[in-house]
């Protein structure tokens, strides 16, 4: 092996994880749980949100961004296969829409720090993840604390979720904060992309979903989720919406499009063409 | 869980019949009513049945069951006395604690008691003599008339003996004797439905000894299993003893401190180490308790302590010292503390359950709790909840989800 393939071999597992890359007669254990959302399974995280890691849903943008909905349709997906627990710092939590998205809400443990309380969230869920809950979800609230206040109990939280190889996911408010950012092994960025609309009604969410970081192996990629709401007729659901997928290197700061233009240069819905059904 | 019988000797029951336990606590409260009538259930205004009368109230023909109205115009004399369950419940638990004393196995209810006699007693000679203490025991502890005792080989044919008995009296039924001693009995006393006696009745059988001489298929064809069940009553060879109440049972660890304190991490140490010392005794045992208490005895004055009534039964150190780390912040020991004691009551068999293994975090559940529990004691309650769906959510959407404190898992 030459000297720049391994070296080179060394920047990918460097940049993307030590799974990003392995032999072909080497078979490796599966360490994703799959959520069961093809689209997510497949394109965007290979084989599902990774066990062992700090996952993050991170907003785009201020405001709204469809993460905290994206959250909870995982953790009810996750419900039906296993425990659960659900840190709601947000406050927004609404176990009806829970049930309505499919959730075993006996299998769902639901803590409430109360706003403003990361360092307390953080360390609840460490004590769940070191009690033996297999999944757990934190949903951040948007006033963010000063970093110094949490950042210890975030990095107990990390090493927690890495021996008892726990599917943790985390919603967090935009901008995503650096300790964050730094112990996430797969961030995912969710921007809205608009309501879906049937006959004249809301039906549900579109979000765009692209990996900004990712340790585990998973390629940069984006993907159109529809978060499509219960209604009296039909169970809530996450599904992929059919979309065509850029792959792009990472160089830097920001990404770099197969024409060399960078994401601030190419717009982000022209990237994704969603064909909306209906 | 039946007892009856040890292995090489035959099962004796004894079944004493005594006032209602709330007659009892009725004539406890209100002293002045003894020897009269006294009619307990409530005002009789109230659309409620009669629960328990004196005798002089039975005398006048009331009946337990009775709407009190009704049982007002039988006897207008008569005090309405309400009924105090919780009193109710404290005389049982107390006359169970007497009765374990000396029987083995006690199944006490508010008008009878039944006491496993199977084998022998050191204390006690012979059976008679034997019987002779229980009823003493009852009598002592209820303070009222002497029970009607009945002793036989099994629970329907002591019970028998006891309602023939009068009161103060022992009737033995002999091994052997039971279905001589049944035969002339009504076959209104057969526990089993009304239809069965009354299709019984209409076969022109009037007593349970001509029951007892057909054929246990005759009446399995009949009957189905139901007309083997009498037939075996009937020639008293029913195989059911006492159903015993487990024994009240209350473990503790105490830890005598080098010399006295009033450091806090010490305290700590000490309560720890005595939780795990008791967890590890009911790990053992396979035991759980109900609650928990905390002691610091101080130095020339009055211990103080506190006491934890969990919602799931405590059956491991590191549960039990959830519950005592609770109880910390309310303990404050007015003067420096000598000694630290950790005590269980309420101890009952660790629910044990079986976990599926295909469903990660199944296994980790009782931890689960245990932590949610920690969380809750230590951030305050509603910060660790469980959703469930309500029963009955009427109209109001919001009203649909319902909050529940993690308890214990159980079999899913």
């Amino acid at each position: 092996m030459t000297d720049s393939l391994s070296a080179a071999l060394a920047t990918l597992r460097h940049r993307f994880g030590p799974q990003a890359l392995h032999r072909g007669d080497q078979v490796e254990r599966s360490t994703a749980w799959p959520t069961g959302v093809p689209v997510i399974d497949t394109t965007l995280t290979p084989g599902g949100l990774p066990r062992g890691r700090v996952s993050v849903l991170a907003a785009s943008a201020r405001g709204p961004s469809g993460r905290l909905t994206l959250l909870q349709s995982l953790t009810a997906l996750a419900s039906r296969s296993c425990d659960i627990g659900y840190v709601d710092l947000h406050g927004t939590l609404d176990p009806g829409f829970l049930a309505d998205l499919g959730a075993d809400l006996d299998a769902c443990l639901v803590i409430s720090p109360g706003r403003r309380h990361w360092e307390r969230a953080l360390v609840m869920a460490r004590a769940l993840v070191v009690a033996g809950t297999p999944w757990i979800g934190i949903a951040l609230d948007d006033d963010q604390p000063a970093t110094r206040l949490w950042d210890h109990a975030l990095v107990a939280l990390t090493e927690a979720v890495g021996k008892r190889s726990t599917v943790c996911v985390i919603a967090a408010p935009a901008p995503l904060a650096a300790p964050l950012a730094y112990a996430s092994s797969l961030t995912l960025t969710c921007a809205p992309a608009g309501w879906q609309m049937a006959h004249g009604d809301v039906a549900g969410l579109r979000v765009r979903v692209s990996i900004r970081k990712s340790r585990v192996g998973a390629m940069p990629s984006e993907a159109s989720l529809l978060l499509r709401y219960p209604r009296p007729y039909a169970v809530a659901e996450v599904m992929g919406l059919p979309t065509v997928v850029t792959p792009r290197l990472q160089t830097g700061d920001g990404f770099l499009a197969g024409d060399g233009r960078t994401d601030s240069a190419k717009s982000a819905p022209a990237a994704v063409m969603a064909a909306v059904p209906g | 869980m039946t007892v009856g019988g040890t292995r090489g000797s035959p099962p004796r029951v004894l079944c004493a019949r005594y006032l209602h336990l709330g007659l009892v606590d009725a004539l406890r409260r209100y002293p002045e009513l003894q020897g009269e009538a006294v009619i307990v259930g409530g005002a009789p205004e109230l659309r409620l049945p009669v629960i328990a009368a004196s005798r002089a109230a039975l005398a006048a023909g009331v009946r337990p069951g009775q709407p009190l109205r009704q049982a007002q115009q039988l006897c207008p004399r008569a005090a309405f006395v309400p009924l105090d369950p919780e009193a109710v419940g404290a005389l049982r638990v107390s006359l169970c604690g007497s009765l374990q004393t000396v029987s083995p196995a006690v199944e006490v209810g508010d008008q009878e008691a039944l006491c496993d006699l199977s084998g022998r007693h050191a204390a006690f000679a012979d059976e008679l003599s034997w019987a002779s203490a229980t009823a003493r025991v009852l009598h002592a502890a209820l303070g009222v008339d002497s029970p009607a005792v009945g002793v036989a080989g099994s629970r329907f044919v002591a019970r028998m003996a006891a309602q023939v008995s009068d009161a103060g009296r022992i009737r033995r039924v002999r091994p052997g004797e039971e279905a001589a001693f049944l035969a002339p009995l009504p076959l209104e006393v057969l526990p089993v439905r009304p239809a069965i006696t009354a299709r019984l009745a209409a076969f022109g059988l009037d007593c349970l000894g001509a029951v007892a001489a057909l054929s246990p298929g005759d009446l399995q064809r009949q009957f189905g299993p139901d007309g083997l069940q009498v037939h075996r009553l009937a020639r008293g060879q029913d195989d059911h003893g006492a159903e015993p109440v487990p024994a009240q049972q209350a473990w503790c660890e105490r830890l005598v401190l080098d010399g006295a304190t009033g450091d806090l991490e010490t305290l700590l140490r000490a309560a720890r180490r005595c939780a795990e010392a008791l967890g590890d005794r009911l790990a053992q045992s396979g035991l759980a308790a109900g609650q928990a208490n905390l002691v610091f005895e101080v130095e020339e004055g009055e211990a103080v302590s506190a006491t934890a009534r969990t919602s799931s039964p405590l059956g491991s150190g590191a549960g039990l010292w959830t519950a005592l780390f609770g109880l910390l912040s309310e303990l404050v020991p007015p003067a420096p503390v000598t000694g630290v004691r950790v005590g269980v009551t309420g101890l009952g068999p660790a629910g044990g359950r079986q976990s599926d293994l295909f469903r990660p975090g199944d296994a980790a559940r009782e931890h689960v709790e245990i932590a949610a529990q920690r969380l809750r004691v230590r951030f305050g309650d509603g910060t660790v909840r469980r959703p469930a769906l309500a029963v009955d959510p009427g109209d109001v959407p919001e009203r649909r989800i319902a909050w529940r404190e993690p308890a214990p898992a159980l079999a899913r």
